[in-house]
């Protein structure tokens, strides 16, 4: 009778603590935790768009504005989430790289590469974040903001000029408008997007006046980051 | 040999309240550690995610930032006000990196009296690090980590 007992007091333990565990792992707030991944991640992410920005807006430019953005970020991430133990290291991309199939020359980073038909800018890093309150190390993610400026053809007759916009990943920017382009020289009275089989979206900027080549288009997005490109 | 069978009897009989005061206790063990989506503990954990998800998703669609560093409160309120349901109030709080105060409207939802009373306020910490201002036809952008303090109740 007492190894039944005894048996009995065995099974009702291990439920209890089975019973704990599973408590513990339905309601330890995981989401929560991916959700302060998520919040850093995209924090980093605005940081180097905010870096790219800068760096494109400034003359001279800047080109260490992303490094120091990245220490000052690492410090404060400490003070934005106190007691979770969060440290952030860094790499950014340095030499030449190849992104979507167009040669980079980093530096810090950071590049552009404008004057040319088809223009860019680009900052990259790489991050590593710890979590230790949560048991995380290691998570490495990458961050790449880009803004490619393409002219595609000029109208000297109907003084139009034709160009596509795209970020990272060759993704079409929709919400331009006639005040995120700069045309040297002219005004620009109107800008349109339409649908094109090839390019997905282009935009149509319309100038007062004659244009004369070479001509030089300036394209901001909603981050703030600069292109300025030269055609032909 | 009668009275050994008798005997038997009786003691199964122990066994069996014995095993009903184990049953019993087990029971009443499980539930105490058990926390169910009707405890205040659960609510506030479900709370916490909900403030998450709203000022991630905010800030995914380049809203959160914009009314943060635009000083856009009525914008923000109403923002956070369609997307959280009616009955969960919220307080919230933007501070830069020293811990002064940067809304100078207060960003608040619900019973004040609501707030003062609860003992399980969800609170959720979620940090901005600038955005870039149009002067011009150019653009400051400038490092400026903002930190959002977004307190919700069950109302």
């Amino acid at each position: 009778m007492i190894a039944m007992l005894m048996i009995a007091l065995m099974i009702i333990s291990i439920g209890a603590l089975m019973n704990r565990a599973v408590t513990y792992y339905k309601h330890e707030p995981w989401e929560e935790y991916l959700t302060l991944i998520g919040n850093i991640e995209l924090s980093s992410h605005r940081l180097v768009e905010l870096s790219l920005s800068n760096y494109t807006n400034t003359q001279p430019s800047n080109s260490s504005v992303l490094r120091s953005n990245l220490q000052k970020w690492q410090t404060d991430l400490t003070r934005i989430y106190p007691g979770y133990g969060v440290s952030l290291n860094y790499t950014l991309a340095d030499g030449l790289y190849t992104f979507s199939g167009t040669a980079i020359r980093y530096s810090l980073g950071m590049n552009y590469t404008w004057q040319k038909r088809a223009s860019f800018s680009v900052a990259n890093a790489s991050f590593d974040l710890n979590i230790n309150s949560i048991g995380l190390s290691g998570h490495k993610f990458l961050t790449v903001a880009l803004l490619n400026l393409t002219i595609l053809s000029v109208n000297t007759e109907t003084s139009e000029i034709t160009v596509t916009v795209k970020k990272e990943n060759g993704i079409p920017l929709l919400d331009l408008e006639k005040e995120d382009f700069q045309v040297a020289g002219l005004n620009v009275t109107k800008a349109t997007s339409r649908y094109d089989e090839q390019y997905v979206v282009v935009y149509v900027i319309k100038c007062a006046g004659t244009i004369t080549l070479p001509v030089t288009v300036t394209v901001w997005d909603s981050r703030g980051i600069k292109v300025t490109a030269k055609y032909p | 040999m009668k009275m050994r069978n008798g005997n038997k009897g009786q003691i199964r009989v122990i066994e069996t309240i014995l095993a009903s005061f184990i049953i019993m206790f087990a029971l009443s063990f499980a539930n105490i550690l058990a926390i169910t989506p009707t405890s205040p503990k659960y609510d506030v954990t479900e709370l916490q995610k909900l403030g998450y998800n709203v000022l991630q998703d905010l800030d995914e669609k380049e809203l959160l930032p914009r009314f943060v560093y635009n000083r856009e409160w009525g914008n923000l309120r109403a923002a956070l006000r369609v997307t959280l349901s009616s009955d969960v109030y919220f307080n919230l709080t933007v501070y830069d990196l020293h811990g002064s105060q940067i809304n100078d409207a207060l960003l608040f939802y619900g019973n004040p009296q609501t707030f003062a009373d609860s003992t399980n306020i969800a609170s959720v910490t979620y940090g901005l690090v600038g955005y870039p201002a149009r002067v011009n036809a150019t653009y400051q952008a400038v490092y400026q980590p903002r930190i959002l303090i977004l307190q919700l109740i069950r109302g």
